[in-house]
């Protein structure tokens, strides 16, 4: 079946919408995924405030990743669960959109997005503006039938470097080819912002699991001042560094660069808490 | 608009501040940050981080800034077609921008000036500016 608005769409159903304004909708995670990281949750949201800020300009523009002020990772989803979203629009222009939004599930909050802010392009480049335009009525409407995600490629980070709790320098191989792709974009293949962000918090939690725990375990609690600064298309190579910021007590900071040759493709800094084990 | 009076007191009064929003948007010393710092040549900004400062100083100083505000304002009353043609800013365009951008030394313009090089000139101070005519724009008449 055809990847397009389902290999990577995390909208099932928009409950309610004032296009430029807030939206809200619902998403169902598939029951026969391995795992779903909260940088998808993160993305439903991003998505659900992508078709009320595509609404209010007529989808001639979309949105693509930019900058996450911060992402709080509240609570573990798993699969077969359903998100209840959440999405209120601070701005939205030709050139950008300002956003937060919430992910709860029965209830709970799962991720908190604040400030984050898009790029608006033009959505020709990206997608076929009609096809958006009808899967956005479909969404309003009917909904669509879940379970269209496969699950995330495999994306395994390759460790070329390491001081023991202090830095961690990585290759990241991103896949030629990946069903993902038929749908972010259709016209335009990129590797999601929210892809890189479980990278980097994978790469975190390893740096900060080089710091003496007394048995306890570093779980990442917040991404912050993420910002995605060139498009990563398949089959690129990205070398990452991670770095331990700061580190007292029971808190720790990880920045993490990562780069393409010379050119810095995206920055973001992890706080991870220390939880002890009960 | 104008922008000649604008003081030196007022632009010190903010610049603090905006060093501050500048050096947590691009990851850098806060030290870095002068008035006279070149966004991109000095400091490094790329586009995204033009968007990522402008809705930070919007934030930290509660104003309302449209994206484009700069080059909208440097127009002034010149309309789209005195001022560029073909991508490239006119005479009259650059001797305006010359008097907006005074904090910009006159021999940072390049011949010709293209529009999508304008933010190359682009300083610190620049932006102080921005935020102060946002404010008074948002201040009640006196």
């Amino acid at each position: 079946m055809d990847g397009h608005f389902r290999a990577f769409s995390f909208v099932d159903r928009i409950t309610s919408v004032q296009p430029g304004v807030q939206v809200r909708g619902l998403y169902q995670i598939p029951l026969g995924i391995a795992e779903f990281p909260l940088a998808l949750a993160a993305e439903a949201v991003g998505q659900l405030a992508a078709w009320s800020a595509m609404a209010a300009l007529d989808f001639k523009r979309r949105p693509v990743a930019g900058i996450a002020n911060s992402v709080e990772l509240l609570s573990p989803v798993r699969p077969g669960q359903t998100l209840e979203l959440a999405a209120d629009i601070e701005e939205v222009d030709f050139d950008a959109v300002a956003y937060c939004g919430t992910a709860h599930c029965g209830g709970i909050p799962v991720v908190r997005l604040n400030h984050c802010v898009g790029p608006m392009l033009p959505q020709e480049d990206f997608d076929d503006a009609l096809a958006v335009k009808n899967r956005f009525e479909l969404l309003c409407n009917s909904g669509a039938t879940p379970g269209g995600f496969g699950g995330v490629p495999p994306l395994v980070l390759e460790q070329t470097g390491c001081e023991t709790g202090k830095w961690i320098r990585a290759n990241l191989q991103i896949p030629a080819t990946a069903d993902l792709f038929a749908d972010h974009f259709a016209r335009r293949p990129v590797f999601p912002g929210t892809l890189f962000m479980h990278k980097v918090l994978e790469l975190a939690a390893d740096v900060a699991g080089g710091i003496a725990a007394d048995g306890g375990k570093w779980i990442a609690r917040t991404v912050s001042d993420g910002k995605m600064r060139t498009f990563i298309p398949p089959g690129d190579m990205l070398e990452f560094e991670a770095r331990l910021a700061r580190h007292e007590g029971n808190s720790a900071v990880v920045a993490i660069e990562a780069r393409k040759g010379k050119r810095v493709t995206g920055t973001s800094r992890v706080a991870l808490a220390l939880e002890k084990n009960s | 608009m104008s922008n000649e009076n604008i003081t030196k007191e007022e632009i010190a009064a903010i610049f603090p501040k905006v060093a501050e929003i500048m050096a947590d948007a691009l990851g850098c010393d806060v030290e870095k940050v002068k008035p006279d710092s070149s966004l991109i040549n000095d400091l490094g900004a790329e586009s995204i981080d033009f968007l990522d400062i402008v809705f930070r100083l919007e934030r930290g100083f509660k104003v309302k800034i449209p994206r484009g505000k700069i080059i909208e304002d440097a127009r002034g009353s010149l309309s789209e077609s005195e001022f560029e043609k073909s991508g490239v800013v006119t005479d009259a365009g650059v001797v305006r921008l010359k008097a907006f951008l005074s904090e910009v030394p006159a021999d940072h313009f390049p011949t010709p000036l293209k529009v999508a090089e304008i933010p190359k000139l682009f300083t610190v101070e620049t932006f102080c500016k921005m935020v102060i005519r946002q404010q008074r724009a948002a201040a009640p008449a006196q």
